[in-house]
């Protein structure tokens, strides 16, 4: 077999595998825990893996690896949502800026540039301590720190096919120009938007974790993988699988995506090697 | 790392060798050098060891003579003629005399002072001050408009800057602030902003003589120089500690202790302080409000093992907002609440509580505090409470404790060293002071008397019976008192926190 | 040349005014008040208007917008509300903690992605192709965040090293605060180095079939003249956006790395001032990271022609 096919295909089928084990903890989680996540056992804290609990229990006595499943639910459905948000929003306003150019074009694209000058963490930190700290408002403010890179995104690519015959032909037949943007510009730009999609959930998941890592985020009790790493601060020394367990979730379910990511991007373009 | 060893000072003659340096360490800087006006626990911590005033606080936390060595109070009550004591000179040179005393007060009642006690003394106060003055080079005559028994209390207050008493070269010609000028062991050396504060040794002190005592006895400086480091973080202070740049680090939370436990080269000390962890309630709140539901609350949290869990059982839990180190703590203060929490969910039935959320707020800017909403929000779901738990940053937290507009709030006050300023936190009018949680009139009148009664036997009365109501009222749930956990380097001697939680570095040496 | 920069720098300026305001007015939504938050709780509300009118805080919003851009565009940022040091001193104070780690980092990275990169593309399907690929696609999914309580972990705590981490300012030893920097350096260069490598992996590889390559090869150049003349320089323009955009991105503060390893940085000295409404802070910490993201990308951009003749600057 082509040497590059076999590794395309690596690359899937661990994805795959990762991503699976992923969606499968999550399903799981939604009908079976080993302990309530949020029960707390003052009796047990801190104690080490064992049989009892699998990845021991946390300063409050809280089951970790119930934490962390219901965590990966919070924090997989979190990004998810902040990927719609980001993409539909994002689409949007690239589609209107690149195609109908001038001073919309202008005016969008200095908005996005200002909203991009924004150092990411502190536009969401600035966000989400006016709306106060729930998932709507987390989902809201990550989503717009990443909308403007769709924006940018779309807008290139629309750029780039606007010029084609298709669509001189469809506007010469007398489609308006929301309906030549639907019906011939849209489609021709979901390839990029698809790939760019797989990023930004990674970005997403990654984020969050970072918000919950500096204090904002999902409020307690709910676990998130960051805010365990979080809380597992001071007591590295004498928990140390605190700090282990959260950020081997994050990282095993980052791997999964952007290997996933890569396969999604060969197969949607041949020539180009990841 | 090795760390420099310090050259001894030239003793003078009888006394111990002097250490040149000792460094402490402040997690943030000095708000301001002008005692009781902008300060934190910070600022008063460090000034006090430049600055006294008239009085002072014993170690057991009662007033005690500083700069005054005896007063006498008139019959009816308002008048306080202060003795001063004839050796104590300011920093400059100036002997103490009763015109800088007069000059000092006079000031603090200046509202552009901006004393932070000032409204002690106004309209809603325990009295007004109707006149300062000298009546020879040494006495002092205070007048007050009505008989007040926690005048000298007030005085002596950290936060008030124990009404310190400075030299008149301390401001400019208009009024505006140079530096403290005060009488105590140290004196404000050099001041580089979010660096360090260095205090020098005064030599011409004169210390009350008997062993360390509070704030005011046996204050030796037994090193030449005091600095004071700002870190702000933690693990670079214990990094500094360990690696010996650092010699006393006088604050930790348990949970801070990390990496540093048991080492031999440092000694730990854990003294309890008259600080109060409490659950604030809303009682204007529309379902906080019915009594049933806080009384619910208060029967599913487990003082004891929340204590135990979250301070790593170095603190004491106490349903009394009398802090449990207190004198005053006694029978009536010690009582804990009984967990039940059957209980609990047959009076919730009652009650008509629908499980709807009720919103807990906490901040992380303590982490005993964010825990203890954790704790608190899985104990009372445990009846069925449906507690939401919203993490504010500090400024959005002391804005919503300022105006009240909260439903609970985990929330952590500072040490009083009087029951009445610890039931004060919580009892008052809503309408002036929308941060009180107990405004029944009872809890109000109970509260005056306390304050205007001098009989100490009444005093502690009045207080068994406000602990009592406020176990059956339940306008908050008090949670525990701390400790706090110093951390020194081996080489250091004499370092003795107290309850007051003041950090107290004369009498502190260095090997 | 001078022209094109300035017209590039002038073109930034509707943008750095919209930051400005879009700074202003975000913080001032957040709850809380300043003054209260430096007079404490139980603070009367006679001495917390005083404290808000010394601040100039009871201005209404355009007055003190207008006053704080008018002293700005001449330098002067204000002073800090909790410190009341000058707000410039202070960021530049920080920015240099935060420069030497981004800088030094994105160098490694930046030469390890060159190198390996390189490497990799021209032994393609190789066994250290492989590796390459796969070290740089874990790299990746690492959160910097956990390599970094990771690496603290390992030698702060299980090798004891633990004297080591914190930080002790420059003033007090060179040598010290250039340990202190060691393990949040290698953090940054590791995480960064993924998404380099692969970045320089791929435009090698599509530089690797161009005809012009083969050309050089069937010329008689040697292997590593062909990949350092001519496949480098025309690779590396991608890649070279890309550390730009980190460069620029990453000088605005690596919040989350100077939280774990606790580092006086601009990212913490931002979230900081966010968390204590510390307005004029936040506000000169917005503007100059802004800046400083359009001069990167500008000496980026710049940098352009001399790794690839065929772009010259519009």
């Amino acid at each position: 077999m082509n040497p590059r096919l076999r590794h395309a295909s690596l690359n899937a089928i661990l994805g795959v595998s990762l991503v699976g084990a992923l969606l499968l903890t999550i399903v799981i989680g939604l009908v079976w825990m080993p302990y309530d996540p949020i029960a707390i056992d003052l009796e047990h804290p801190l104690s080490p893996p064992a049989v009892q609990h699998w990845f021991g229990t946390d300063e409050f006595g809280r089951d970790v690896l119930s934490r962390s499943m219901l965590g990966a639910r919070i924090s997989v459905l979190l990004a998810l949502a902040t990927v719609a948000l980001a993409i539909t929003l994002g689409t949007a306003v690239g589609l209107l800026s690149g195609y109908l150019r001038g001073w919309t074009d202008r005016l969008l694209m200095t908005v996005t540039d200002t909203v991009l000058a924004f150092p990411g963490i502190l536009l969401a930190l600035g966000l989400i301590a006016v709306l106060g700290s729930s998932d709507s408002s987390i989902i809201l403010a990550l989503a717009t720190a990443y909308t403007p890179s769709v924006v940018r995104v779309v807008r290139g690519t629309v750029l780039s096919i606007r010029e084609r015959e298709f669509i001189e032909a469809s506007r010469s037949a007398g489609d308006s120009a929301l309906g030549t943007m639907m019906r011939h510009v849209l489609p021709n730009i979901l390839p990029p938007i698809v790939v760019l999609a797989t990023s930004l959930f990674g970005w997403a998941l990654l984020s969050e974790s970072a918000l919950s890592f500096l204090g904002v985020g999902v409020p307690p009790p709910a676990p998130t993988w960051g805010n365990m790493l979080s809380a597992s601060r001071p007591y590295m020394d004498v928990a140390s699988w605190l700090s282990i367990v959260p950020g081997l979730c994050i990282a095993g379910a980052l791997l999964g995506v952007n290997l996933l990511g890569d396969a999604l991007r060969d197969w949607l373009d041949p020539r180009r090697q990841s | 790392m090795l760390a420099c060893v310090p050259v001894r000072a030239r003793a003078e003659a009888g006394e111990p060798p002097r250490a040149p340096i000792l460094r402490a360490r402040l997690n943030s800087d000095l708000v301001s050098s002008d005692p009781g006006t902008r300060r934190d626990e910070n600022t008063d911590g460090v000034l006090l060891h430049i600055v006294e005033g008239l009085v002072g606080s014993r170690e057991d936390g009662s007033v005690g003579p500083m700069l005054a060595s005896r007063w006498s109070i008139s019959p009816d009550g308002r008048v306080y003629t202060f003795a001063l004591r004839p050796e104590v000179v300011f920093h400059n040179g100036a002997p103490l005399t009763a015109a800088e005393v007069v000059w000092s007060l006079q000031r603090y009642l200046k509202p552009e002072t901006r004393w932070r006690c000032l409204e002690v003394f106004g309209s809603h106060g325990i009295a007004r001050v109707l006149a300062v003055k000298a009546t020879d080079a040494h006495t002092v005559e205070v007048t007050l408009d009505r008989a007040a028994p926690m005048f000298l209390t007030t005085l002596a207050r950290a936060d008030c800057g124990a009404t310190a008493i400075l030299h008149p070269d301390s401001v400019r010609a208009d009024g505006s602030w140079i530096a403290p000028i005060g009488t105590g062991p140290f004196q404000l050396g050099e001041w580089r902003h979010n660096q360090f504060v260095q205090l020098k040794r005064f030599p011409r002190y004169a210390a009350l003589p008997g062993p360390r005592d509070g704030n005011i006895g046996g204050k030796h400086a037994l090193v030449d120089e005091l600095r004071f480091l700002v870190i702000p973080d933690t693990s670079a202070a214990r990094a500094a500690l360990v690696r010996g740049s650092l010699d006393v680090i006088d604050n930790l939370y348990p949970a801070e202790l990390m990496g540093i436990r048991g080492r031999q080269d440092l000694q730990f000390q854990s003294v309890p302080i008259l600080d109060c962890y409490t659950l604030l309630m809303q009682t204007r709140d529309p379902v906080l409000r019915d009594v049933r539901i806080r009384t619910a609350i208060a029967l599913t949290i487990d003082a004891t093992a929340l204590t135990k869990a979250i301070t790593r059982g170095t603190g004491t839990a106490n349903n009394s907002p009398i802090p449990a180190a207190s004198p005053f703590h006694r029978a009536a203060e010690a009582q804990l609440r009984t967990v039940d929490v059957e209980k609990a969910r047959q009076i919730l039935k009652a009650s008509g509580y629908d499980g709807r959320p009720i919103q807990l707020i906490t901040s992380r800017r303590d982490p005993q505090m964010f825990d203890a909403a954790v704790v608190i929000q899985a104990m009372a779901a445990r009846a069925g409470v449906n507690l939401q738990i919203d993490t504010l940053d500090w400024p959005a937290h002391l804005a919503r404790y300022t105006t009240g507009d909260y439903q609970l709030m985990v929330e952590s006050f500072s040490p009083r060293l009087d029951p009445t300023l610890s039931f004060g936190l919580f009892i008052g009018d809503k309408r002036q002071e929308p941060r009180k949680t107990w405004d029944t009139p009872r809890a109000r009148e109970l509260l005056d008397e306390a304050t205007r009664t001098a009989d100490p036997a009444r005093r502690q009365t009045i207080f068994d019976q406000l602990s009592l109501d406020f176990l059956e009222e339940v306008p908050a749930v008090v949670l525990f008192n701390s400790a706090r956990l110093s951390v020194v380097r081996a080489a250091v001697t004499g370092h003795q926190n107290w309850m007051s939680a003041q950090p107290r570095l004369w009498g502190v040496g260095l090997r | 040349m001078l022209g094109y920069i300035f017209k590039r720098l002038l073109s930034t300026l509707p943008t750095l005014l919209l930051v400005s305001v879009g700074v202003f007015f975000l913080i001032r939504l957040i709850p809380g008040d300043p003054a209260l938050v430096l007079l404490g709780e139980g603070a009367d509300a006679a001495s917390l208007a005083g404290v808000r009118a010394d601040l100039g805080l009871d201005r209404p919003l355009p007055v003190q917008f207008l006053a704080w851009l008018e002293h700005a565009v001449r330098g002067d940022l204000g002073r800090s509300i909790v410190s009341g040091e000058p707000v410039s001193g202070l960021i530049l104070e920080h920015f240099a903690v935060t420069a030497v780690v981004v800088l030094v980092a994105v160098t490694l990275a930046t030469l390890i992605a060159v190198t390996a990169g390189l490497v990799a593309a021209w032994r393609q399907d190789s066994a250290i192709d492989i590796a390459v690929i796969g070290a740089a696609t874990v790299v990746l999914a690492l959160p910097s965040f956990w390599l970094g309580l990771l690496l603290l972990l390992l030698f702060g705590v299980k090798l004891g090293w633990l004297p080591f981490i914190g930080y002790v300012p420059f003033s007090e030893s060179a040598v010290q605060a250039a340990l202190f920097l060691v393990l949040p350096v290698v953090t940054l260069t590791i995480t960064e180095s993924g998404v380099l490598t692969r970045m320089m992996r791929a435009s090698c590889l599509d530089v690797l079939q161009l005809d012009y390559v083969t050309h050089a090869r069937a010329k008689g150049l040697s292997e590593a003249t062909v990949l350092i003349r001519h496949v480098f320089p025309n690779a590396f323009a991608p890649t070279l956006t890309l550390v730009g955009l980190t460069l620029g991105h990453l000088l605005g503060g690596v919040a989350v790395i100077e939280t774990v390893f606790t580092l006086p940085g601009l990212g913490r000295l931002m979230v900081d001032s966010v968390l204590s409404r510390d307005y004029p802070v936040v506000q000169g910490c917005l503007l100059f990271t802004a800046v400083v993201y359009v001069v990167v990308n500008l000496l980026v951009d710049l940098c352009y022609p001399i790794f690839d003749p065929r772009v010259t600057a519009r």
